[in-house]
């Protein structure tokens, strides 16, 4: 199975073609071959045979005056193409041709015609294919032998041998053609299919399989089609589900937020044994809107929302949003991309970056640097911590929502990496989580320059 | 436009600080109209309230609010509507109330003519924040630099706001005029969009650059010959805009 399993389908099609027009086309031209060669071999025979007896009749005229003048006889043989003549009178031997004498002709064929019969059989002379024919004389006094070159035969063969390899060829070559075509025909269904499942994979989830009435596909169509259609609806459903959620939450936290702002600021007004409470309450309160806001916003990127880019210098943005989320200088932006210029959606990698940096800060013991530095394609922006770093099993997890970095104890909810990771996959760059060398861990995200 | 809409809101009342600004709140969830305003006069604002976009327009000439807050979702009629219908009528500074920053709501309300927008929900200490910087006046000259500076067929009345335009005034609203008033002061040089969203917006680094660009393209509406291809309020690609005579 292994070999097969190097060509693809079409590979798999055509050859088969290629193969079925090779047995074809040989099996045809075997069974030419046979036919042609052997009524051309019957009918040199047939000819020989009646020439050698006409031939015969002259000889035996001749003998009957006495075989002084036979080798003249011989010698005036009319009409024959053969190659040698010879004969065979009371015991002794007469030919024609000094290289084709008596020893040349195979002896089952000279006792047979001896023992009174016709007989006749192929035989090689200095190579080359010969017919010796032989018949018996009357009254028991020998033989007379012809024997004919089947070399105008052979070269007709190997005409014919050659006209059909040429054949076979082309029959080969045509059906490898029409195996391609077919294949290309038969599984245009299947590229297509490629092409819409490649579409779902890359998130158009309204992308749909047409069958074009065709019945043979109609059915792949609709499963495919309907599982396409389920996903959608599957995606939509949660999607709309979070939104529908974090906007019924508005208004209840529009009520909460402003009030406790009131009672805040009316702090000194409040009785010394609730001043703790309140601040409690204003702290998780704040907890809870950025819980909100940070599902907000990746509800409504599963909802499919728009992307607003415009050219920005990108080390600066870094730098600003960085900084402002570490509440003092943690940036720095190596002179090669200081000046670089981007087409980003500014607020995204804002988040980005003030993502990283808030969970450095408040999971990751404290952000230790950020840097703006050349990437692999474009721009790299690494964070550093200090804290207990994130276990190698455990990297690729810290991006799912709602999934914590590394000790049980940490708190806070985890939707910022999640968003970060959208927000930088919506750039076509990646983002990565590996330990730093002071021991904690180093987020990298890669942005390439020219963004699609 | 009319005589009465050429205000840029240089009204006294405006201009001393001390008075109580006016805030015409349209919205229609009575939960959040009501938090709203015992916020928003806990802040020191006067507050007015409408529930739907046609008691908005009411309010409007009943109130002469400072600053209008507009939700985009209104039971008889959608925010973008009463917004251009605001700005037929006057030139208030309008704050549009958005359920998502990304959405095409930010750039329909601003295109409508909404001077800034917000989003839910929304806190009113932050709101304060933005009715300041909507209502705050250009800065006084420090020297005594000509408090009219002329581009071309532009003169720009820093003081008065009065923008004239061979000869004629132009109406511009409070914050296409202090954007004018911005690029003036700044005599040419280029002013980034992040300059121009902390200078007129106050809005530091982090606001939405969309504003700067909608707020550019209407002000050349009103203050250019051709704005398809504007001589004053210049692009410089990909740093911002400044203002050339």
């Amino acid at each position: 199975m292994v070999p097969t399993r190097r060509f693809g389908v079409r590979g798999r099609v055509t050859v088969g073609f290629g193969l079925l027009a090779l047995g074809l086309s040989a099996l045809l031209s075997g069974l030419a071959w046979t036919l042609v060669t052997r009524t051309m071999v019957s009918q040199t025979e047939q000819t020989a045979l009646v020439e050698t007896a006409l031939d015969r009749s002259e000889v035996e005229n001749a003998l009957s005056t006495g075989a002084a003048g036979l080798p003249a006889v011989l010698e005036g043989v009319p009409g024959t193409d053969s190659a040698a003549v010879l004969a065979q009178v009371d015991g002794r031997w007469y030919a024609t041709s000094p290289s084709l004498g008596p020893t040349s002709l195979p002896t089952e064929l000279v006792s047979m015609v001896n023992g009174g019969q016709e007989a006749t059989q192929r035989i090689r002379v200095d190579g080359t294919l010969h017919l010796a024919v032989g018949l018996p004389l009357t009254g028991g006094r020998g033989g007379y032998f012809e024997v004919y070159s089947l070399s105008e035969m052979q070269r007709t063969a190997r005409v014919l041998s050659l006209g059909l390899v040429a054949a076979a060829v082309v029959t080969v070559l045509m059906g490898l053609g029409v195996g391609r075509f077919a294949s290309r025909l038969a599984l245009r269904p299947l590229t297509e299919l490629n092409r819409v499942a490649a579409d779902v994979a890359a998130g158009r989830l309204s992308a749909r399989l047409d069958a074009d009435g065709d019945p043979d596909l109609e059915k792949l169509a609709g499963s495919f089609n309907q599982t396409v259609e389920d996903l959608q609806r599957h995606v939509i459903a949660d999607a709309r589900f979070a939104v529908d959620v974090s906007h019924e939450l508005r208004t209840p936290m529009t009520t909460m937020l402003n009030s406790m702002q009131v009672i805040q600021n009316r702090r000194d007004q409040l009785p010394e044994s609730v001043r703790e409470p309140v601040e409690l309450l204003a702290d998780e309160l704040e907890r809870f809107r950025a819980l909100v806001v940070d599902l907000l916003e990746i509800s409504r990127h599963d909802a499919g929302d728009q992307v607003v880019r415009e050219t920005v210098r990108v080390g600066d943005l870094v730098r600003r949003a960085a900084d402002a989320a570490a509440g003092r200088v943690v940036t720095s932006i190596d002179p090669a991309v200081s000046g670089l210029m981007m087409e980003v959606d500014k607020r995204r990698l804002e988040r980005v970056v003030a993502n990283l940096v808030g969970n450095a800060e408040t999971h990751g013991g404290g952000c230790t640097g950020v840097r703006v530095e050349p990437g692999e394609h474009g721009l790299r922006i690494v964070v550093d911590d200090t804290g207990p770093g994130i276990a190698p099993g455990r990297r690729a997890r810290v991006f799912e929502r709602f999934a914590r970095g590394g000790s049980s104890e940490r708190t806070g909810v985890g939707l910022g990496l999640a968003i970060v990771e959208r927000h930088v996959a919506l750039h076509d760059g990646h983002v990565h989580v590996e330990e730093s060398p002071g021991g904690g861990a180093r987020f990298v995200v890669e942005l390439p320059t020219s963004a699609s | 436009m009319s005589e009465s809409n050429f205000r840029t809101g240089f009204t006294s009342r405006c201009d001393t600080g001390e008075v109580t600004r006016r805030v015409l709140l349209v919205e229609d969830d009575p939960r959040v109209r009501r938090v709203l305003r015992l916020a928003l006069e806990d802040e020191g604002y006067h507050v007015s309230e409408a529930a739907t976009g046609e008691q908005g327009l009411a309010d409007l000439r009943a109130e002469e609010p400072d600053v209008v807050l507009l939700d985009v979702m209104l039971p008889d009629t959608d925010g973008f509507s009463v917004c251009r219908e605001i700005r037929h009528r006057s030139n208030v500074p309008v704050i549009m109330v958005t359920a998502r920053s990304d959405s095409h709501d930010v750039v329909a309300g601003l295109e409508a003519g909404a001077d800034d927008y917000v989003t839910k929900p929304l806190v009113a200490k932050e709101l304060s924040a933005r009715i300041r910087a909507l209502l705050r006046r250009v800065e006084p000259a420090v020297d005594q630099r000509p408090r009219r500076p002329v581009m071309g067929d532009l003169s720009i009345g820093l003081d008065d706001g009065v923008v004239l335009r061979d000869g004629e005034p132009v109406a511009l609203t409070r914050t296409e005029f202090r954007l004018l008033a911005e690029l003036a002061v700044a005599e040419g040089r280029i002013l980034s969009r992040e300059d121009l969203l902390d200078k007129v917006w106050g809005y530091g680094y982090f606001g939405d650059s969309r504003i700067v660009d909608v707020h550019i393209r209407r002000l050349r509406t009103k203050v250019e010959r051709d704005p398809a291809s504007p001589r004053h309020v210049v692009t410089a690609r990909g740093l911002g805009y400044r203002l050339a005579g």
